[in-house]
């Protein structure tokens, strides 16, 4: 795959994921019921867990995928590496929300699980940025 | 040669691998490390909802006080104190368990301080059936036992926990005409009571729940930042109004 398509790749999922986490942003502010076809949504956005030392995990989320964004604007290696290393630390993170919504709130998310498929797609589309750009550089 | 290109691009590779990975590491690290202190103490309440425990368990916290409506407490309480809540928040529901005792013990009993519910059900159908039986249970002056009590057995939110036996359980542990405040439920009072909660919530600019407004009685009500749900934030909070 170019690295025109992977670009592109990553700009289309990061435009996804920042639709999800500002839809999640929204309704916390505005105390608005999310859609929720899982049922355990307001669970999970209302524990403590939603929050990063005060700052809501959403607001992280949006912040991270603005950042991917911006990396497919750019080609060098280094935004490459910096890309994966934010889509891999997001896939890391996502896992251990998905493992706390299992194992300790037992209550899914739809839209966590959405955001963790999103962020699966860009860890694999930076990696094959970075995979490119090892390459171009020999 | 052959054999030099074939090693070249692993060689360029790993630096940008260790950026990559030792980058994720690192900030996963800081993440998940981050949510370990800040939260572990959200998780909902477990479901009871399956047992009504007809145990009058509110009567311990709640008996004696006066209760108006929505209003707990004195009307000639210096300081008021008011909740917004959904009944199926967590949140709240944490509240409700760690703080609401110790505060209504401590300040409401010897008449310092009044407490306002206004209850929002945005998170889903079961908290405006709930929210409507408290507010019934309000006509006949014990919103507050059906309040505490449903936040005290709450359950996964909109999974079938808000049963007519548990209100009914409720509304008979306050000492109150359960039939009646089950049929009430329905009342054009009662609707105008939701709706004016909900009027006031977005007046205030409620962000989410809970949330907490606090002044003196009869004067202008200013929202609360508190650091936790506990009681020590709320004690200062209310110190401080009384002390004015």
């Amino acid at each position: 795959m170019s690295d025109g398509a992977l670009r592109g790749a990553v700009a289309a999922l990061a435009a996804a994921g920042v639709a999800v986490t500002s839809y999640l942003l929204w309704a916390r502010w505005t105390s608005t019921e999310l859609l929720c076809s899982t049922g355990g949504c307001e669970t999970v956005q209302s524990s403590s867990y939603a929050e990063l030392l005060g700052v809501p995990v959403a607001a992280v989320g949006l912040v991270g995928y603005v950042l991917l964004g911006l990396t497919a604007l750019r080609m060098e290696p280094l935004v490459r590496a910096a890309g994966a290393a934010l889509a891999l630390s997001a896939l890391a993170f996502g896992a251990y929300l998905l493992v706390v919504q299992l194992a300790v709130l037992d209550a899914v998310c739809q839209w966590c699980v959405a955001s963790d498929a999103i962020t699966t797609l860009l860890a694999a589309a930076t990696l094959l940025r970075l995979r490119g750009a090892a390459t171009a550089t020999v | 040669m052959p054999p030099a290109r074939r090693y070249e691009p692993r060689k360029s590779r790993l630096p940008l691998l260790l950026v990559a990975f030792g980058g994720a590491a690192f900030v996963a690290a800081l993440l998940i490390g981050a949510s370990l202190i800040g939260g572990g103490g959200g998780e909902p309440v477990a479901p009871p909802a399956a047992t009504v425990d007809t145990t009058p368990h509110e009567e311990s916290i709640l008996g004696g006080i006066a209760q108006d409506g929505i209003a707990l407490g004195s009307a000639d309480a210096p300081v008021t104190l008011v909740e917004y809540a959904d009944l199926q928040c967590p949140y709240c529901a944490e509240w409700a368990r760690d703080a609401f005792p110790a505060i209504v013990d401590e300040y409401v009993r010897d008449g310092r301080v009044r407490i306002e519910f206004r209850g929002l059900s945005f998170i889903g159908p079961e908290s405006e059936i709930a929210l409507r039986a408290a507010l019934a249970a309000g006509e006949q002056d014990r919103l507050w036992d059906v309040v505490h009590g449903l936040f005290v057995r709450q359950g996964a939110e909109n999974g079938g926990w808000v049963t007519e036996d548990l209100l009914r359980s409720l509304g008979r542990g306050a000492g109150i005409d359960a039939e009646r405040m089950l049929a009430d439920s329905d009342s054009p009072s009662v609707d105008s009571a939701l709706a004016e909660a909900a009027a006031q919530a977005r007046a205030v600019g409620v962000p989410g729940t809970p949330f907490f407004e606090a002044g003196p009685t009869g004067g202008t009500l200013t929202p609360l930042q508190v650091s936790s749900l506990d009681a020590d934030p709320f004690r200062a909070a209310l110190d401080e109004l009384l002390a004015q």
